[in-house]
């Protein structure tokens, strides 16, 4: 002990020997790390929260991509008097707004639906006409009659574009650019408030689009100015702490120092702010201001003590007894926040716990080294609030009092405690998982109040799609399917938070219908593939073709049906959604037709089914970690447990708080857990180690050591409570509703913590005697009791091993055969994959920048075993300007051996020997390197050891983690990687996900393989994609066409077919 | 009125171009691609050198699993036309090869047409087409079979400024070797800008002077024009060898530049110019060393003509000429490439009569790199007379905006004396920008 407190005062006067130098360096550091801020990416996004390779999201891509559906914004114009909108008043208002939406640059004017834009269909004498239902604009009453009658006779659009009591329409305007949706709903807002309304016409603005887009911002706006404001009351805090100019700045530079060093490396890194990275600056001023206090607090009371001690002694003496509980609590909440990195699985939760381990990582450097050169090197004054040794202020005194009343009742506080607890339990378990982002707005808000109207009038403006891709074309055209459709869209709609539904079926029966004199009887599928045929055929002679876009495919081999609902929270699409996907599945899923739930509402039970699947897993994780780590500090696993009990007071009381008050358990809540672990542990830690060094240090009865407990660490703790509570105070003052609940929950568990800290551990201690508290105690009638501590020992332990067996409940079960198998054998099984003598296939790499911008290169490529020398070759096809190019390469078994390679370009028309690159150069201008494609989903064993770190599942696949590392610096270095993640599914060997970490230890990359199938038995990768974290940029690959069964010749690999092209 | 049958089938390409629509469903195997390119240039004083807009147009129909072809044409039109101003006279080309004029600074022609087959075991490219030989970039030691437009100095790619000719292609693989036989019996040569065009050669290296006051008189240029007896032919034999890409070359040509003779009489000078053939032979080489590639060239050359500093013997001295490219690339730095060559020219005799340097050297270094995933790539590359000191330093940028278009942007600085080859465009530095859109 004695020899450590030496080597920590050795540190500290070196430190405090080179002030200057250590604040410059400081000071350096922050501003280096500050400077990346300000390139921080911001992404509010609620894509953002799943995985970017999730099948939900690239499925919901995907359809997007087909059917051109985005999330729209819908402007309603509501008129409740006798016609309802069918006056030409209304009617007009409805043309002009459709022209200004239409107007905005990021709404593309064609996908603007509305009754200016729609298409009658009616019958005709020569069959059937499609006319607008403006044609011409309605300028009398009979016009408008003359549309409501037609509206009447198309059941389409009943419910979607016009109120069911004709009371309001609707305009559904598709955004280019989702991104920047907020924008464009003001944009529209000033459209809507141009117009001069008719009395009676009401105008509202809502929809999937607007509500996404505005939220992000809402929370981020309120969150600007609110984090610095809960900054501003942190540091009246500090003042009325301290009363000193240097108790009130010297922590915020702390604190500065913390933020810039989190959201800086989360800047360098690439990493996004997600609208959930608010809370990252609130929880890191927290932890930041909580160090500062500490060594503060210890630093005057050092000054009162040896008032003539010269400022670098006091300063040091001050960092000799804080720098270890300080340690302490950094080890134990970044182990909490690593806990919460592994353990989260959205991404935006899982970044949280990284950056804010750095984050308090940072707070502990800067307040191990700035902290004490700037107090050895300004003069500081005593603080009047610490007055002679031993001689309490107000503060001390009512935390002392506290103190001595809970141990001298110390059943009474445990048993109080046990309640509180126990209650805690109870509100637990009324906490429901629930999200809708509507109810994320107050309700006086306009968006509220237009969602609310527009839904309680309509259909509905959530969407699930149902997307159905048949193998033929022309597919739609048969009776059969239609009806399949027709009756899942009838079966749906029975349900009742269905309102209606649109698809491809409803266009034919009223086109049906208007051929046969548009008598109500033929409103149905004809039986005729013929006729339907002709049915279209007749639409596009008279209608717009594209009028079906969203409906059904160009070439009627995909469609896609879409159902509204009014509400689409989570605990109702957790019904809906399994029910809807099984009917999907089973009525649907055949050899000749797949359908897949998509859309807005899909997308977010998905992600709300990870919050609810991940919670407990995450928190459990953090939970372990915190314990290890306390475990590990105090060298004793009751204190482990002791340190935790503070910890999950704040948990349970944060629970019941939501449970009773009715707070949902949603994207923003479920970080609350993690914030109270991570400020929550701090308060154990602290008063753990003091409870440690009072009773090795002090004489007396244990109540009389503890006696100090209350007025120096306590009241430290104390003000650490106070300016984190009266900090995250003011976000209770907010007006959006999600930044209220995270002041007040932060404020619960902070409270909790502290409370729980100061009074039931001290009160543990002294019922318990656990063994590592008394160890070095002074023999005298402190430990008169022999310690008891298998009781409580045995007791807590077998609590946390109770919390663990339900943590991993939910865990693996399958893949056990494989389990024999070592790494080693695991990579031999992978290599040992079949991969054909030769291969042609078709390749289409697309490169995404992180801006999104998409350019694509169309290859072909050939590959052929010559004994074990593997010949490829690639030719590219398009664009224009790399069309002719040729890549050759000769790849040689020996290790030793160097690839040969040729590029062929065809602007000099020569053919070039080049280099063969090193292995981790990024091939071709994609994310991949070269080794990457080389190795064709295999790996290099020579290169690397490998170790299993258990499962994981990628998908639906459960598979086996592996880790790959280099061998040697070298390799690494060749490689680019240091380490390599695989997911290695056994049944097909093939890794579904790898990462990569670059040599300096950094996330570099991930790759995916998805779309995986036998072709002529060989488990083939047909989408790969790399994702480099770094550059933000993103490479896809799309096989097509791969053949392994038709021989390649050998003289394709020569080098004169470059020149020829293949 | 006669119209040469390559009009005709230049008339035809574009027709075809226009009507690509429907050309999808007839040929199945059609394949149809161009690009359109604005190319401007703006010279460091002010003026604008050209700004053109070119379109080339690519189709390619596979006859067969093995037959293929391609015709590329190419429609070039020039705002300015200072780069060739008034229609071209295309004295040197063949009938075979000439361009269609279409008003002043307007031109098409037929770029490539040609059929790839396979007869025999051998690949057969039978049309007008490219051939190149050779491992140099920029320089020319066996790349002599294309004749090169010089409207724009060596500033425009290599690509665009080659001359396409009608020819016979044949590349035989005989066990690990390849023999390529090439008859060529297009007779077109090198395209020189005339007096008054922006890039006219004005440099006494290439341009005759004369010390006597007396009047000079343009008399005859004697091009060579019969197909057969006229036609170039070249064997080039190559193989892959324990790592090293080697080649044997030999070709037996016309010199792609006239002779320019002066005959002093006393009507005063009278210049003669006639194409000479000439014996070349050589061989190249290439391999990998790490990071590094080396790769040369070497060539010998008979029955060459350089000018001389007087009138004697016609204003020429006769020698053979041996010359090489040695370069080395280094791709050691992601995203970098950097290439240096030296060039060398070595003339066998007469070094007190030339106007040039009996051994002239050149030095070139490239150095590129790639930004952004490869959608921008930077180029610098020098050229740098090490004989007579002066240079030119080409610079450019080349953003892939999208996949179908690119931006450019680049500068051309020539330095040196007036008299030098590079220095004789000293006032023609120039920025030059462009946008390729393709499809």
């Amino acid at each position: 002990m004695s020899g450590q407190k030496t080597r920590a005062e050795t540190f500290f006067r070196k430190v405090t020997d080179w002030p200057k130098l250590a604040m410059l360096f400081s000071v350096l550091t922050i501003v280096a790390f500050g400077s990346f801020v300000p390139t921080i990416h911001k992404d509010t996004s609620s894509d953002a929260f799943i995985a970017s390779d999730d099948p939900v999201l690239v499925y919901r891509e995907y359809v997007r991509d087909t059917f051109g559906l985005e999330d729209p914004i819908i402007v309603a114009v509501i008129n409740s008097g006798d016609t309802g909108v069918f006056n030409p008043e209304t009617l007009a208002v409805v043309d002009a707004l459709t022209e200004g939406v239409s107007s905005l640059s990021n709404i593309d004017p064609d996908r603007v639906t509305s009754l200016a834009t729609e298409s009658n269909i009616v019958g005709t004498e020569e069959g059937m006409e499609v006319t607008d239902f403006y044609d011409p604009t309605p300028t009398t009453q009979t016009d408008a009659n003359s549309i409501r009658a037609a509206i009447a006779d198309f059941p389409l659009y009943q419910g979607t574009l016009v109120a069911r009591d004709n009371s309001a329409t609707l305009i559904v305007a598709e955004l280019i650019d989702q991104e920047t949706a907020e924008q464009t709903y003001q944009e529209i807002l000033s459209v809507v408030a141009e117009q001069n309304l008719p009395d009676g016409v009401e105008v509202h603005v809502a929809g999937e689009g607007a509500v996404a887009g505005y939220l992000a911002t809402y929370i981020d706006n309120d969150a600007k100015t609110l984090n610095p404001m809960a900054g501003v009351v942190i540091t009246i805090v500090l003042f009325v702490a301290f009363r000193t100019l240097a108790g009130t700045i010297l922590p915020n530079i702390i604190v500065m120092g913390t933020v810039a060093a989190s959201l800086g490396a989360m800047a360098a890194f690439g990493v996004s702010f997600y609208v959930i990275t608010n809370g990252l600056p609130t929880i890191l001023i927290g932890i930041a201001v909580a160090d500062s206090i500490h060594i503060l607090s210890q630093f005057y009371e050092e000054q009162v003590r040896d008032p003539a001690g010269d400022r670098q002694t006091i300063a040091v003496r001050a960092m000799v007894k804080m720098w270890k509980p300080v340690t302490l609590t950094t080890i134990t909440t970044v182990a909490g926040f690593v806990g919460l990195w592994l353990g989260a699985e959205m991404p935006p939760m899982s970044y949280f716990g990284l950056f804010a381990a750095v984050g308090v990582a940072a707070a502990w450097f800067y307040s191990i080294l700035f902290l004490p050169a700037a107090l050895a090197y300004f003069n500081i004054k005593p603080s009047k609030l610490f007055k002679a040794a031993n001689q309490n202020d107000r503060y001390g005194a009512f935390l002392k009092s506290i103190g001595a009343a809970a141990l001298k009742a110390p059943k009474a506080t445990l048993v109080a405690g046990v309640v509180i607890a126990a209650v805690g339990v109870v509100g637990t378990n009324k906490v429901i998982v629930q999200e809708a982002q509507i109810e994320n707005f107050q309700t006086d808000e306009p968006l509220y109040i237009a969602d609310k109207e527009i839904n309680r009038r309509m259909d509905g403006t959530y969407f699930l799609d149902v997307a159905i891709e048949a193998t033929d074309a022309e597919a739609f055209y048969e009776p059969e399917m239609l009806k399949k459709i027709e009756q899942m869209q009838q079966a749906f709609e029975a349900h009742p938070a269905v309102k209606g539904s649109t698809s491809v079926v409803d266009y034919i029966k009223q086109m049906h219908k208007a051929v046969n004199e548009n008598r109500e009887e033929f409103y149905t599928i004809p039986n005729d593939p013929d006729l339907i045929a002709q049915l279209f055929l007749l639409y596009s002679a008279s209608g717009d073709p594209t009028d079906f876009e969203e409906e059904v495919d160009y070439d009627y081999r995909q469609a896609n049906v879409r159902f509204n609902l009014p509400v689409a929270d989570y605990q109702l699409l957790t019904k809906i959604v399994p029910e809807f996907q099984e009917y999907v599945d089973t009525k649907f899923n055949t050899d000749t037709v797949k359908a897949n739930l998509s859309g807005r509402v899909s997308v977010n039970h998905k992600w709300l089914k990870t919050i609810q699947d991940n919670h407990v897993q995450s928190l459990g994780l953090s939970l372990l970690f915190v314990f290890i780590a306390a475990v590990l500090v105090f060298r004793s696993v009751v204190a482990g447990l002791m340190s935790l009990v503070p910890v999950v007071m704040a948990l349970l009381l944060v629970y019941a708080v939501m449970g009773f008050s009715g707070i949902w358990l949603g994207v923003g809540t479920s970080m609350f857990a993690a914030i109270a672990i991570g400020l929550g542990i701090d308060f154990a830690i602290h008063t753990i180690d003091r409870m440690k060094e009072l009773l090795e240090n002090r004489t007396g009865s244990y109540d009389e050591r503890m006696a100090d407990l209350f007025p120096s660490t306590g009241r430290a703790l104390f003000f650490n409570f106070a300016a984190l509570g009266l900090g995250f105070m003011v976000l209770t003052t907010s007006e959006v509703p999600p930044l209220e609940r995270f002041g007040l929950l932060v404020v619960v568990a902070v409270t909790a913590a502290f409370i729980a800290g100061v009074t039931i551990l001290p009160v543990m201690g002294k019922l318990f005697k656990p063994a590592f508290l008394f160890k070095n105690a002074k023999q005298n009638d402190a430990g008169n009791d022999k310690s008891k501590p298998t009781a409580i020992a045995a007791a807590l332990v077998l609590s946390v091993l109770g919390a663990g067996a339900f943590v991993s409940g939910g865990g693996l079960e399958a893949a056990d055969s494989f389990d024999e198998l070592s790494a080693d054998e695991i990579v031999a099984n992978i290599n040992a994959r079949a991969e054909g003598e030769w291969v042609s296939r078709n390749l289409r790499m697309e490169l995404v920048d992180k801006r999104g911008k998409t350019r694509n290169r169309d290859t072909t490529g050939y590959r052929r075993y010559f004994g074990s020398e593997k010949r490829t070759v690639i030719f590219y096809n398009a664009p224009r300007s790399v069309k002719g190019t040729g890549f050759l390469t000769y790849d040689y078994p020996e290790a030793d051996r160097d690839d040969d390679q040729w590029l062929y370009l065809p602007a000099l028309r020569k053919i070039r020997r080049i280099s063969a690159s090193d292995r981790g150069d990024y091939f071709l201008g994609t994310d991949f390197s070269y080794e990457d494609i080389k190795k064709e989903s295999k790996i290099a064993a020579e290169d690397y050891t490998f170790k299993r770190l258990g499962h994981e599942e990628v998908g639906a696949h459960q598979t086996i983690l592996l880790e790959a590392t280099p061998r040697t610096d070298d390799i690494a270095k060749e490689l680019g990687y240091s380490r390599v993640l695989l997911r290695v599914d056994p049944e097909i060997w093939m890794s579904r996900k790898s990462e990569m970490w670059d040599t300096s230890g950094n996330a570099l990359k991930t790759l995916v393989s998805l779309d995986i199938r036998e072709v002529g038995g060989i488990w083939t990768t047909h989408v790969l994609e790399a994702t480099n974290h770094k550059t933000g940029h993103f490479s896809r690959f799309t096989f097509s066409d791969v053949n392994y069964a038709d021989e390649v010749q050998p003289d394709m690999f020569e080098q004169r077919i470059l020149r020829r092209g293949h | 009125m006669k119209f040469p049958c390559k009009y005709i089938i230049a008339a035809a390409l574009f027709g075809a171009a226009s009507q690509s629509g429907q050309a999808e469903g007839v040929f199945e195997s059609l394949d149809f691609t161009g690009t359109f390119e604005n190319r401007t240039a703006v010279a460091f004083s002010g003026n604008l050198q050209k700004s053109e807009f070119v379109f080339l147009p690519e189709v390619s129909i596979d006859l067969s699993a093995k037959s293929r072809v391609t015709i590329i044409g190419r429609l070039r039109g020039d705002v300015k036309d200072r780069l060739e101003p008034g229609p071209p006279a295309d004295c040197s080309r063949s009938g075979f090869s000439g361009r269609l004029t279409l008003g002043s600074g307007i031109d098409t022609e037929i770029r490539e047409a040609y059929l790839d087959t396979e007869i025999a075991g051998a690949y057969v490219r039978l049309g007008k087409q490219q051939i190149v030989w050779g491992q140099a970039d920029g320089l020319k030691v066996l790349d002599v079979l294309n004749p090169q437009s010089f409207r724009e100095f060596i500033l425009d790619d290599f690509e665009d400024s080659r001359i396409p000719l009608w020819s016979l292609n044949a590349e035989i693989p005989i066990s690990d070797y390849t023999l390529q036989l090439i008859w060529i019996p297009d007779t077109t040569y090198n395209d020189t800008p005339d007096r008054g065009a922006e890039y006219a050669f004005t440099s006494p290296l290439i341009v005759p002077t004369t010390t006597v006051d007396v009047p000079i008189s343009f008399v005859a240029l004697d091009k060579p024009s019969r197909g057969i007896e006229d036609s170039d032919i070249g064997v080039k034999l190559s193989a892959f060898l324990g790592g090293w890409d080697l080649s044997l070359n030999y070709a037996y040509h016309y010199q792609d530049n006239p002779v320019t003779r002066r005959n002093l009489s006393i009507a005063g000078v009278l210049i003669v110019q006639s194409y000479e053939r000439s014996h070349l032979a050589g061989g190249t080489f290439s391999n990998v060393f790490g990071d590094f590639t080396l790769r040369g060239e070497l060539g010998y050359s008979t029955n060459k003509y350089f000018q001389s500093k007087d009138v004697e013997f016609n204003g020429v001295v006769h020698s053979d000429e041996f010359s090489y490219v040695l370069g080395v690339d280094y791709a050691g730095f992601s995203d970098w490439f950097l290439s240096a060559q030296i060039f060398q020219s070595i003339l066998t005799n007469g070094p007190e009569k030339l106007v040039r340097s009996a051994t002239e050297s050149n030095f070139t270094l490239l150095v590129q790199r790639d930004f952004m995933n490869e959608a921008l790539k930077a180029e610098a590359l020098l050229i740098q007379s090490l004989t007579a000191g002066d240079g030119v330093l080409q610079l450019s940028l080349i953003y892939e905006w999208r996949s179908d278009i690119r931006l450019k942007a680049g500068a051309d600085i020539f330095y040196g004396k007036k008299a030098g080859l590079f220095g004789q465009y000293h006032d023609n530095d120039r920025m030059t920008f462009g946008i390729e859109v393709s499809f």
